[in-house]
């Protein structure tokens, strides 16, 4: 505790922060700490004791690439659902109206764009693996919008409320982690609706409850679905107890307010250990991660790290994110 | 620092059988694009596909870049190259000819 109480005391107080506890002795990692404090880049995270990778994407795509699914070299056999997850962009966000925003620091962002077609999905990743079991962190500073629309038919604008706020599906941070050669693996996932399948506002944090459905299990017959990668049927995600949280649109399509999350998860307990969006911290311990029952080969040790955001009208959806910063225990 | 560059998948193993209009992909960072179009089918009686590059300054509203569209008539790879084309890039695609249908990858590589 001594760590964040030094310089994050604006942070609530983390869950399990026992376990995350530094392997340096306190004036180790005092000197660290104030290391981190004294670079502005970095003390805009809160990052376990290795830094694992830091994108700022003013440098750079940083190796976040488009999600797609396996092949054989016939790019005819991507499963439908994977096949068109759009290149990641470097974003300055700029709009119609106002021009360029830039980034939080900088001019370029990450940007991924879904089509303007009703639950299409646009996903990056990035790849690696773990040298050891432990805690991994995840940081970003984010921004979510749907796409500039001129012609609000029906729906009312009372000069605060953006009809275009409602245009917003939802967007997902996930893992992929596979321990050894052939396994076991799992997939942690929590996704934020904006709006629900029905559309209505909901601003919430949830958790899958079945598996991502793998190539390998589509083409061995499972049936699957085209409107969610991450489960096996759309509607197979639960609410995180005291999850709701409605964030910051700020009344426009076209104004950016960029948001802190933190995702804390356990490659040695497998499990999701705490989300922290802002104000909001979450404890996730209790969380069930689906495990597949199958094995995998050719992914000892894998580390992934995905963000998507889908939408779920005819309007395209983007995510920004101005940075990631991703550490870990070992 | 050497100079960053960054190819984008637009179009993947895609199909289209009548005109059409490719995402719109921000590469305002970059100063020098090249389309590339590779048609791995092109089917219907004198079917061919006329490209057109298209520039925007925000995404949602475009004009033609200037240039004369590059014509294809046969399975193959196709280059076009930009510079000084602003913020937003995509390609304007007519297709004609007896039920054409053309089978394509599409990249979009950047350079600073």
């Amino acid at each position: 505790m001594k760590r964040r109480s030094l310089f994050y005391s604006w942070v609530p107080p983390t869950i399990g922060a026992e376990a995350a506890a530094p392997d340096e002795g306190p004036s180790t990692g005092d000197f660290r700490q104030a290391l981190v404090r004294a670079d502005p880049r970095l003390s805009m995270f809160n990052p376990l004791p290795r830094i694992l990778f830091h994108d700022d994407f003013d440098e750079g795509i940083n190796g976040w690439t488009e999600l797609q699914a396996n092949h054989d070299g016939n790019l005819d056999n991507l499963r439908p659902v994977l096949r068109d997850m759009r290149p990641p962009q470097l974003s300055s966000c700029t709009f119609f109206d106002i021009g360029t925003h830039g980034s939080m620091n900088g001019t370029y962002a990450l940007k991924l764009a879904t089509r303007p077609r009703p639950f299409h999905a646009s996903a990056a990743i990035k790849r690696v693996t773990f040298a050891k079991p432990g805690l991994v962190q995840f940081e970003m500073y984010f921004t979510f919008k749907a796409e500039q629309t001129f012609d609000a038919g029906n729906r009312r604008w009372d000069g605060n409320v953006s009809p275009s706020e409602l245009d917003f599906g939802d967007f997902t941070i996930s893992n992929d982690i596979c321990e050894g050669d052939p396994g076991p693996r799992y997939i942690c996932a929590l996704k934020y609706w904006n709006t629900g399948l029905d559309g209505k506002p909901v601003r919430k944090w949830t958790y899958k409850t079945s598996l991502h459905t793998t190539t390998k299990m589509e083409r061995s017959g499972l049936p699957t679905q085209t409107q969610d990668f991450h489960v096996r049927n759309v509607t197979d995600w639960a609410d995180v107890p005291g999850g709701h949280q409605p964030l910051c649109f700020n009344e426009t399509a076209t104004k950016v307010n960029w948001h802190y999350l933190r995702w804390l998860f356990d490659t040695r307990e497998r499990r999701n250990t705490e989300l922290q969006v802002n104000e909001l911290l979450l404890d996730l311990r209790k969380i069930p991660v689906p495990m597949y029952d199958h094995g995998y080969r050719a992914l000892n040790h894998l580390l992934n790290f995905l963000v998507d955001v889908r939408t779920h009208r005819a309007v395209r959806n983007f995510l920004f994110i101005d940075s990631i910063l991703v550490s870990v225990d070992w | 620092m050497i100079r960053r560059s960054f190819t984008a998948v637009i179009e993947k193993n895609t199909t289209f059988t009548s005109d059409f209009e490719t995402e719109p992909y921000e590469a305002g960072w970059a100063t020098e694009a090249r389309w590339f179009v590779r048609i791995l089918e092109l089917k219907g009686d004198g079917a061919a596909l006329a490209l057109t590059p298209q520039i925007s300054p925000d995404g949602l509203f475009w004009c033609d870049e200037g240039r004369e569209p590059i014509l294809m008539s046969a399975e193959g790879l196709y280059s076009l190259a930009l510079r000084g084309f602003g913020q937003w890039l995509r390609l304007k695609a007519r297709l004609t000819g007896n039920q054409p249908s053309v089978k394509v990858l599409i990249y979009l590589a950047l350079k600073e």
